[in-house]
């Protein structure tokens, strides 16, 4: 009766103290029971919507030009596949779509027809307009439910597709639920009517934009993907590798859910540095506690209680402060299931009917019950060190004392200074249960403002971590267009800062390796502007290269290794110089000079302009006036015909026909023109089709990653504020609970004239070496485990931006000592009379 | 004419006790003469303890003014009472109040240093009052739980006094100490004041107040009498203590 007495004073004693715990267990359970409750979700989800889609598990597809039917036997006599069928499909990479809000952003989409869609999987629309209002649309378009989720389409709204200086615009029809093809990068999978794909065969004509023949099938286990690939380009001699795409379930899942794994990840993480404060804010209770009521306990074993019930006084009120804040952690779990579906759904891009796994929540909340109980067992058992005779001494067993560090007669400079670091010196103990709490919650909000500042502009941050120039504008020009004639021009142009001639992007073989290399060729690469090696340098000479770091990893590439790169049956061997962060294509890419590229491709012509604008000129802007001045496509022009008009109008349109036949068929690459009509001359040129395109890197990376920037910058920034709370909360109540038990100390340096302000700044003080340690440490965590981050999400080495991280350390340390000397303003009320007369 | 190094005019403190005030010192007028070692007197519950807490700015009076060398100090905000405290006053107490995790010369040091900068000077200082009240050099480097009581005070007193504080107030100094130890503490008060320190010390003990020039009998809030004594001298005792013993009966102690 005694000890549940001890152990109710004790709780109505530290109301504030029991309360934080409470809280802080809240924090746990929550994010314990967030991780619990989504952590098989998103899987589950996947799986469910997979099943709903009838998609089959595999869909392997190879540009028209390259497939051969031999493939397809490949397939059937060697790998058995089950739901087979053979479909027709366009990829169109890097589309510009104008969305509902008038931006536009660039998508890799995949177009087929329903027929092929329902071969691929069962086209489970989720929502679509009648069959009388889809008869009346001339173009109709089916979206993945992605587009109605993450991106806001409605029904009935136009998703315009550009393609040259064309406008296709579309209306969405119905949006359908898909398994594969739908969000792994290489193409949200789009279906459009037969009229439609056939346009779309004629006007995505490029590099990797291109008709293509797919493969859908089921498979029993893995489909061994690599093996198949090499098997027929042993039996045709094709090189395959850079002219197919490979989609599968798997993969599929694994990109949709990563984001929410390391969501779930962080969360857990945070939950782990709940519990270490708690932890911590348990240990500096109970040792006051029984610091307080050393003579009490004391008392108590001298009248026969065992030190194990004296324990349990100092047990109980964590039961009850842990079990208050345990349960409240599940109901606010369970209260917040809606906004945590909500946020899987915007990221999954899937449906799903919302759920509370109550089960497991509760199973965790009694995880965390126990931990807290575990630990607070474990410490009160420092009980048994006090028999009544040491107890009645207040704990001092012996008369011998440690050496007295820092003594006073050597004190230099200010004697606030030097009694804090002495009394921290004294208390080390104590000060590495809050060091392990603030290494681990400095890390945590290192890591959370690291990824903060890195997608706080968007997708800026991932600009510098593609591995091209996102600054640049990739201008694909027409075959036999006079590159350096049109370089010319455009530089002419006084919103061009400065443009430079290179080839298509392509692909070359790699002999030893799985995946071909995405070519990245510059005539010099000090005209770059973001690209920055990650080790060595960039190459110089013909007979160097740089290469991925993901490539140099995977492949046990270093640098000065030697690398055979293989076109159409030459093969070369380059040095290597350096390794670059690349997420572009998957870190495939492969960079060369010009001379080096023409080394292993003899043939190649220079095909595109990298154009980098001024400083604040609209990128959508310059590429509408490009396309609209050298952008007519040569295939509109031929089979448009003339249309009505002025006599001038149809003269100039018949003239753009004779041209666009001249170049498609007869390999014209330029002509000029000249026709007098009365008086007046019609003059022109071939200038306007001497563009095939014009890509914006940033459009791609915008519709690719803008959603989940979004949710990363809200999320970390959410990470950054509820830890630096509960690092606010800790030190206050260490601070709060410091000043309770040194109350004696500080009131006898009262009466000797140190005012509250001295007292509460050697206290503040006391923690800044604990802090500046520790966040020293936390920093080297944080680094490592965003590099880690990066690498194991991106397959790229996240550049550290120590100047934030060294502001971050500061205004922790900072935000640490103003906090403390708050926490510490308790010293304010007490009174010297009080401790005299005590 | 000896000025006057503390003064109250209409002293007044009360406490609040479960929503009872009670007046512990009612309009107290009083004047505290420097060097002099005042001896506070009185039944228990008669304020002595409350008049040294007010008087030396540990604790604000209820209504009335302080002045010390002719400051008023009633007004001051506790950090304000702090800084006045640390260049003007020291202090001993009863229950000595060392600080435990500090050796017995940062004991000492530990007040010195928040009023002047440490030099080697008032190092040796520190030491040198050290060992004037017996302590040795082996035991500076004593924590207080390795002290005797008497050592402990002795330590006490040189903390007190080591800033050359204008006056030095002690609430029964040897109240928690035995009869030899109280001797020796007693001692160093008598030798310190003869070196010209103002003392105003709390006590119920007639051998601690024989060693006073003055002693204020308190009684229901007020002073009831004052009575002054010439310098403590060993040779006088027996007069001394047979004039201070009439002054107490008559104040009925």
């Amino acid at each position: 009766m005694k000890i549940l007495r001890l152990s109710i004073f004790n709780l109505k004693k530290n109301k504030k103290e029991a309360f934080v715990i409470a809280f802080l267990t809240m924090i746990t359970t929550l994010a314990l029971c967030i991780f619990i409750a989504n952590n098989s979700k998103s899987d589950k989800i996947f799986e469910e919507s997979f099943k709903a889609s009838g998609s089959v598990e595999n869909l392997v597809i190879i540009e028209k030009e390259h497939y051969r039917s031999a493939y397809r036997s490949i397939l059937e006599e060697n790998y058995n596949p089950r739901n087979f069928s053979e479909i027709s499909l366009v990829f169109g990479a890097a589309t510009d779509v104008i969305e509902p809000d008038g931006n536009t952003i660039s998508y890799n989409l995949l177009f087929l027809t329903e027929k092929a869609e329902r071969k691929v999987e069962s086209f489970n629309q989720k929502e679509k307009l009648s069959d009388e209002e889809i008869s009346g649309l001339s173009h109709p378009i089916w979206l993945p439910v992605y587009f109605r989720i993450v991106k806001g389409y409605k029904l009935n709204d136009t998703f315009t597709i550009i393609r040259g200086s064309k406008e296709y615009p579309f209306t969405v029809a119905g949006f359908y639920e898909t398994g594969i093809g739908s969000s792994d990068g290489y193409g949200y999978k789009c279906v459009v009517s037969e009229e439609d794909y056939e346009l779309f065969t004629q006007i995505f004509r490029g590099n990797m934009m291109a008709e293509y023949t797919g493969f859908a099938f089921d498979t029993d286990g893995e489909f061994p993907y690599n093996e198949f690939i090499e098997k027929c380009e042993n039996t045709t001699s094709e090189y395959l590798k850079s002219a197919n795409i490979y989609h599968r379930k798997n993969l599929e899942k694994a990109n949709e859910t990563q984001f929410i794994t390391i969501f779930l990840l962080l969360i857990v993480f945070i939950s782990f540095v709940t519990l270490i404060a708690s932890f911590v804010l348990i240990r500096n209770k109970i040792n006051n506690d029984i610091e307080d009521q050393m003579q009490q306990i004391g008392v108590l074993e001298a009248l026969g209680y065992r030190s194990k019930e004296i324990s349990l006084s100092y047990l109980l009120e964590y039961v009850i402060s842990g079990g208050i804040g345990a349960v409240l952690g599940v109901i606010t779990a369970i209260l917040l299931t809606p906004v945590q579906n909500n946020l899987i759904r915007s990221m999954l891009g899937r449906e799903f009917e919302g759920y509370a796994e109550i089960g497991g929540m509760i199973l965790g909340a009694l995880a965390v019950i126990l931990a807290v109980t575990l630990f607070a067992l474990l410490k009160a058992r420092t009980v048994k060190k006090y028999p009544p005779v040491i107890a009645f001494r207040k704990g001092i067993k012996t008369h011998s004392f440690k050496k007295n560090v820092m003594p006073l007669e050597n004190c230099k400079g200010s004697i606030n200074f030097r009694l804090s670091m002495k009394s921290m010196f004294q208390e080390m103990r104590g000060n590495i249960g809050i060091a392990i709490c603030i290494i681990a919650t400095g890390t945590a909000i290192l890591f959370s403002l690291m990824s903060f500042a890195f997608f706080k502009d968007g997708t800026k941050g991932l600009e510098s971590m593609m591995g091209i120039d996102v600054d640049q504008l990739a201008v694909s020009l027409v075959n036999g267009a006079d590159a350096e004639k049109m370089r010319e021009e455009i530089m002419a142009d006084s919103r061009v800062d400065y443009a430079m001639i290179t080839y298509d992007l392509g692909r070359v073989n790699i002999p030893g390796s799985d995946e071909a290399g995405s070519t990245i060729i510059y005539d010099d690469f000090k005209n770059t502007r973001i690209m920055v090696p990650f080790a060595g340098r960039f190459p110089e000479h013909d007979n160097e290269i740089m290469i991925s770091v993901k490539r140099a990893d995977e492949e046990k590439r270093s640098i000065g290794d030697s690398m055979v790169l293989e076109c159409n049956g030459v093969k070369k061997s380059y040095i290597i110089t350096g390794t670059i962060s690349s997420l572009y294509n998957g870190g495939s890419g492969v960079y060369l000079t010009s001379a080096g590229y023409r080394r292993v491709n003899i043939n190649a012509r220079p095909g595109m302009l990298y154009v980098f604008l001024k400083d604040g000129v609209n990128e959508d802007e310059f590429s509408a006036s490009l396309l609209e001045k050298y952008g007519g496509s040569v295939k509109d022009m031929a089979k448009g015909g003339s249309s009505g008009g002025t006599l001038y109008d149809n003269l100039s349109a018949e003239a753009k026909e004779k041209i666009a036949v001249l170049m498609s068929q007869y390999g014209v690459s330029s002509v000029d023109y000249a026709i007098r009509i009365g008086d007046e001359l019609l003059t022109g040129n071939s200038r306007q089709f001497a563009i095939k395109e014009v890509r914006s890197w940033k459009g791609m990376i915008k519709s690719q990653m803008e959603p989940i920037a979004d949710a990363t910058k809200t999320g970390t920034l959410a990470a950054v504020i509820l830890v630096a709370v509960i690092v606010a909360v800790i030190l206050a109540i260490i601070a709060a609970s410091n000043v309770k038990r040194q109350r004696k100390s500080l009131g006898i340096m009262k009466s000797m004239g140190y005012s509250s302000k001295d007292l509460m700044t050697q206290i503040a003080l006391k923690i800044m070496p604990v802090m500046i340690v520790s966040m020293i440490i936390a920093s080297v965590v944080a680094i490592y485990v965003n590099k880690a981050f990066w690498y194991v999400m991106f397959s790229s080495i996240a550049q550290t931006d120590m100047l934030l991280i060294i502001a971050a350390d500061i205004a922790m340390v900072i935000f640490a000592f103003i906090v403390t000397y708050i926490g510490a303003g308790k010293i304010k009320k007490i009174s010297v009379t009080e401790l005299m007369t005590e | 004419m000896v000025s006057s190094i503390l003064k109250t005019e209409k002293l007044c403190k009360s406490f609040s006790n479960g929503g009872v005030q009670q007046h512990v010192i009612k309009n107290l007028d009083l004047e505290i003469r420097e060097g002099d070692f005042t001896i506070i007197m009185g039944a228990s519950g008669s304020g002595k303890s409350t008049l040294l807490y007010a008087l030396s700015g540990m604790d604000k009076p209820s209504m009335g003014k302080v002045f010390f060398d002719g400051t008023a100090i009633q007004d001051y905000s506790n950090d304000q009472l702090a800084v006045f405290r640390r260049g003007n006053c020291g202090f001993v107490f009863q229950s000595i109040y060392l600080l435990e995790n500090q050796t017995v010369l940062d004991n000492v040091l530990t007040g010195a240093l928040i009023v002047q900068k440490n030099s080697p000077e008032l190092v040796a200082k520190a030491k040198e009052l050290l060992k004037k009240v017996g302590i040795k050099e082996e035991g500076w480097k004593k924590y207080p739980n390795q002290l005797s009581g008497g050592e402990s005070q002795r330590v006490g007193i040189v903390r007190a006094i080591i800033n050359d504080p204008k006056i030095l107030f002690a609430d029964e100094p040897t109240g928690q100490l035995n009869s030899a130890s109280s001797t020796d503490v007693l001692d160093i008060f008598t030798e310190v004041h003869k070196n010209g320190q103002s003392i105003v010390m709390v006590t119920h003990d007639l051998k601690t107040a024989l060693r006073g020039t003055r002693v204020l009998y308190l009684r229901d809030g007020g002073v009831v009498g004052d009575y002054v004594m010439k310098p403590y001298d060993e040779d006088d005792i027996k007069e001394r203590r047979r004039g201070l013993t009439a002054f107490l009966e008559e104040m009925g102690w």
